[in-house]
């Protein structure tokens, strides 16, 4: 009888492992994505989206982004002010080269789903949670950013606008 | 606008649309970067021409107000504007697909000359005639 356990626990444990290889669908970012931000001034664009998500809408526990945006792609339209955007007063890209967000949890709401987590964007480090869409494999959403909450030119408040809409549409395919 | 002061004009525009086009290309196959979008053979000549007539009909403004000395002071207000006009490229914001917009003004500042330059060059033949 004492026997007959060890095998039935093996089979139980082999079964229960099996369980620990699920995991949430990961997507692959496509290469026709937007991260635009407008303001009254600048207004424009990033490149260089890259990282990881691994999202499921069954299984959002699992769910994770861990994305970044390369702060030199920045193209505001304007020469001067590309040069000006990513010079040290303002993005400083050679010392903070990308901007990243890393999600710690995401839930569902009621039109669609919020990821809370941490987005590192010129040196400082804060949570925030950006609510967005998930719809024909394409992720969007829309947020505002207050540049003076990261640092970014705190010297001049004033001087073009302080609270950016960040929209960013990222169609994807399963990998 | 007498005939004369016209068709200098429209033959400074011509010439001046001449040599903003071979710059375009010229530009293209050195930079590689497309700017058809904004600047093209129709914009080109058409800014051009517009740009000479304009001068032809503040040349003949400028003769009425100040008589002998009208083409000098016109000289100078069309070398000054088309030189402050190099403000613009630096200052405007292209739209965002197309790329190397710092590059725009390596384009277009050399191109707000033509014009004067055009004007200048056929002066002594419509003096002349």
């Amino acid at each position: 009888m004492k026997r007959s356990i060890y095998p039935a626990v093996a089979i139980a444990l082999i079964f229960a492992s099996a369980f620990t290889f699920i995991r949430s669908q990961d997507w692959k970012i496509s290469d026709n994505y937007t991260v635009k931000f407008t303001s009254e001034d600048p207004s424009g664009e990033f490149k260089g989206l890259k990282g990881t998500i691994n999202f499921d809408d069954k299984d959002l526990a699992n769910s994770k982004f861990d994305v970044s945006i390369d702060v030199a792609t920045i193209n505001t339209g304007n020469g001067m002010k590309n040069t000006h955007a990513k010079s040290e007063k303002w993005l400083d890209a050679t010392k903070y080269p990308t901007i990243k967000f890393t999600s710690s949890s995401i839930s569902s709401t009621g039109s669609g789903y919020e990821a809370t987590g941490t987005l590192d964007f010129h040196g400082v480090q804060k949570e925030i949670t950006i609510p967005f869409n998930f719809k024909d494999n394409v992720f969007s959403t829309s947020f505002d950013i207050n540049r003076l909450d990261y640092n970014v030119n705190t010297a001049e408040p004033a001087h073009g606008a302080a609270v950016l809409k960040v929209d960013i549409t990222v169609p994807v395919t399963k990998s | 606008m007498s005939r004369k002061i016209f068709f200098h004009g429209l033959w400074a525009g011509i010439l001046s649309a001449i040599a903003s086009i071979i710059y375009d290309r010229i530009y293209f196959f050195a930079t590689e970067i497309n700017y058809s979008k904004l600047v093209n053979i129709g914009s080109l000549a058409g800014i051009n021409l517009l740009a000479c007539l304009l001068a032809a009909f503040g040349f003949s403004l400028f003769q009425k107000w100040f008589g002998n000395k009208g083409e000098i002071i016109f000289n100078l207000s069309f070398v000054i504007l088309s030189f402050a006009s190099i403000v613009l490229p630096f200052s405007i914001s292209l739209p965002l697909d197309i790329q190397n917009p710092e590059l725009f003004p390596g384009l277009a500042v050399p191109m707000h000359f033509f014009p004067a330059l055009a004007w200048l060059t056929i002066r002594p033949v419509f003096r002349e005639m």
